[in-house]
């Protein structure tokens, strides 16, 4: 195993426990919504049709028949993605800023790795990549599983079955985590890592200069928001709108990648000339 | 191996006054081989380089010798030991004088003084 | 050779490096002595590139540090550089992953010498055994120099002496050390060079056994005469 994938393994082995506690919550909170959801649901109905008397087709007709659109949009199932979210993201700050505070001092170590040291950079940023991939893994096997056990509360009657790809396709939220196109996964995973790129540079920004490194990192990220904006934002105040879409689309990719470029070199500079323990 | 060093003196000429005290007084016996330099640091709890110059002043004084790859050994040359002897004797007697000199007490009231207490000593 | 050459450094307005110049050479252990401030830790820090200096240059073996160099020169900084979740295990595992110049025997040897039980958690360690630990991480490098943040500070006499026993003993071998302590009774027969540093600058660089030799001082008596004027 090279140093590199040692590197991405120990950080990924640093977070694990989190991880996997976060994992545990989202199947334990999704399934118990299925459950609930499912159940509640088979009684309502059976207490409007069979005690109220209500025509089924009423009771359909106004609750609707029961799928799995009706537990995605519960607490149970969009809570715990929302927690995985804001915890990815504090941990996005937290997986550098864990190296500097507390009694040890690992940034020292890490630092004085035989190593080039943007691989500890790379090393967090495909981290932090593969735990989004795990997450979004994880809920693409839950969402069969989920299907199957309320197939088993709600009877054939009342429900609609939905595949993997339907329920995706009829919920915005999903579609976000897992887009159905690859230009649409390459757009928003992209875009993603892009933002972990530029919020690492402007960390290394704070880390190296201190309170100044602040100012310096938001001048960055500011930067690098206008450089990738910047085809739209022209469009929009010229009023002219010449690109096609797939044009935009093509100069917006470039541009993330010029980006992506200058946050990896900036952040080597930093790593390697201006950083301080 | 103790050695109390004291912190004004160098370090490796306190090194070689004790292997010369060990000699003259036959702990060390002629021709008996010496720990390395490294052992000698280690059980002194002093600097490797320090051991290595004390043991490079006692080879050039003749006092210990080195055949290649062997452990060093004390020397059998009886001149050389008698010298050392002589040498420590001297010192303590120097600083003897010294002392009584500071103090200025005549000769013969020293003499008459060491007797007694040299033989007290010894008896008990 | 550790060539340091005219470094100096701000944090802010304050100059905490003025102008340091010194060397440091294979097979000796120089030590860093400052009655006060925080310069000592900043120029080990600046060795390792740990953080930028305003200006000057510094060499290991004639060149600038590069990532290669830390299989040559390696720093132990006075708190562990180990996660506390580690066990002592875990720890010299993580070393032997990522340096070619780890010696596992030398590990070994290190963990009896110290008698520290490999199983044990780095955060359930005392501080005695702390820094041992930290030592032995360092140790067990097979590097040409060694930094050391005042080892002996803030730890029981017992393993003080035991820490002071390694610089007479085979694990440092002829390499390089400089330490840096404000407090030098523990090491004074240890020492071959001294570097007395006050306000950011060197003001005295000597050589204990010549000093000692030729003036008839300790090496107390040289700071007494540096840092009482």
């Amino acid at each position: 195993m090279n140093r590199f994938l040692k590197l991405v393994n120990f950080e990924l082995g640093r977070f694990m426990k989190i991880y996997l506690a976060l994992i545990g919550i989202t199947i334990i909170s999704q399934i118990a919504g299925v459950i609930i959801k499912s159940n509640s649901y088979v009684e309502r109905a059976n207490e409007a049709i069979y005690e109220d008397l209500i025509p089924k087709e009423d009771f359909f007709a106004t609750e609707g028949l029961m799928s799995m659109l009706h537990v995605l949009r519960s607490v149970w199932f969009m809570g715990p993605i929302a927690l995985c979210i804001a915890a990815l993201i504090f941990y996005v700050f937290f997986i550098w800023y864990r190296d500097w505070f507390g009694k040890n001092t690992f940034i020292y170590r890490l630092l004085m790795l035989p190593t080039a040291r943007i691989q500890i950079f790379l090393s967090k940023a495909v981290s932090i990549l593969l735990m989004v991939f795990g997450l979004v893994a994880i809920q693409l096997i839950l969402l069969p599983i989920e299907s199957v056990i309320l197939k088993w509360i709600v009877p054939l009657d009342y429900r609609i079955d939905m595949t993997v790809g339907e329920i995706i396709q009829n919920f915005r939220e999903l579609q976000m985590l897992i887009p159905s196109t690859f230009i649409e996964f390459v757009l928003y995973y992209g875009a993603g890592m892009m933002a972990v790129f530029i919020i690492f540079t402007a960390i290394l920004f704070e880390r190296s200069f201190r309170l100044k490194g602040i100012l310096f990192g938001a001048i960055f990220v500011g930067l690098a928001v206008l450089v990738f904006f910047s085809p739209i934002l022209i469009m929009e105040i010229m009023q002219t709108y010449y690109l096609y879409p797939i044009e935009i689309f093509i100069l917006e990719i470039i541009l993330g990648l010029v980006v992506i470029g200058a946050s990896i070199w900036t952040s080597h500079f930093l790593l390697k000339k201006k950083i301080t323990v | 191996m103790k050695v109390n060093f004291n912190n004004r003196d160098p370090v490796y000429v306190q090194v070689v006054r004790h292997f010369k005290e060990q000699i003259a007084t036959g702990t060390l016996e002629p021709g008996q081989e010496i720990p390395s330099r490294r052992e000698l640091a280690n059980k002194l709890k002093i600097n490797p380089n320090t051991a290595q110059r004390a043991y490079k002043e006692m080879e050039e004084a003749g006092l210990i010798h080195t055949e290649r790859n062997l452990p060093s050994k004390i020397t059998r040359d009886e001149k050389v030991l008698g010298a050392v002897r002589e040498e420590l004797i001297e010192q303590a007697v120097d600083s003897f004088v010294t002392s009584i000199r500071s103090i200025n007490v005549p000769l013969d009231e020293i003499v008459g003084l060491l007797q007694d207490k040299y033989q007290k000593e010894s008896k008990e | 050779m550790i060539e340091v050459k005219n470094i100096s450094k701000k944090y802010g307005r304050k100059k905490v490096l003025n102008g340091v110049s010194f060397t440091a050479n294979k097979g000796e252990i120089t030590s860093l002595i400052g009655i006060n401030g925080v310069g000592k830790t900043t120029i080990l820090n600046a060795i390792m590139a740990l953080t930028p200096v305003n200006s000057g240059e510094i060499l290991i073996n004639n060149e600038k540090i590069n990532k290669a160099s830390y299989e040559k020169i390696t720093f132990i900084p006075d708190a562990i550089t180990m996660l506390p979740q580690m066990t002592i295990a875990e720890a010299m595992q993580f070393m032997q992953d990522f340096y070619e110049s780890w010696n596992q025997e030398r590990a070994t040897e290190l963990l009896g010498f110290f008698k520290l039980k490999e199983s044990n958690k780095i955060s359930s360690l005392s501080k005695g055994n702390t820094a041992k630990v930290n030592l032995l991480l360092g140790l067990a490098l097979d590097v040409d120099f060694l930094l050391m943040d005042e080892p002996f500070s803030g730890i029981d006499i017992f393993s003080r002496e035991q820490i002071a026993e390694v610089f007479t003993s085979h694990l440092i071998e002829d390499r390089g050390v400089i330490i840096t302590t404000h407090e030098i009774n523990d090491i004074e027969h240890l020492i071959d060079k001294v570097i007395l540093l006050d306000e950011g600058t060197v003001i005295k660089e000597f050589n204990t056994e010549e000093v000692r030799e030729n003036e008839g001082k300790s090496v107390i008596d040289v700071m007494r005469e540096v840092y009482r004027t």
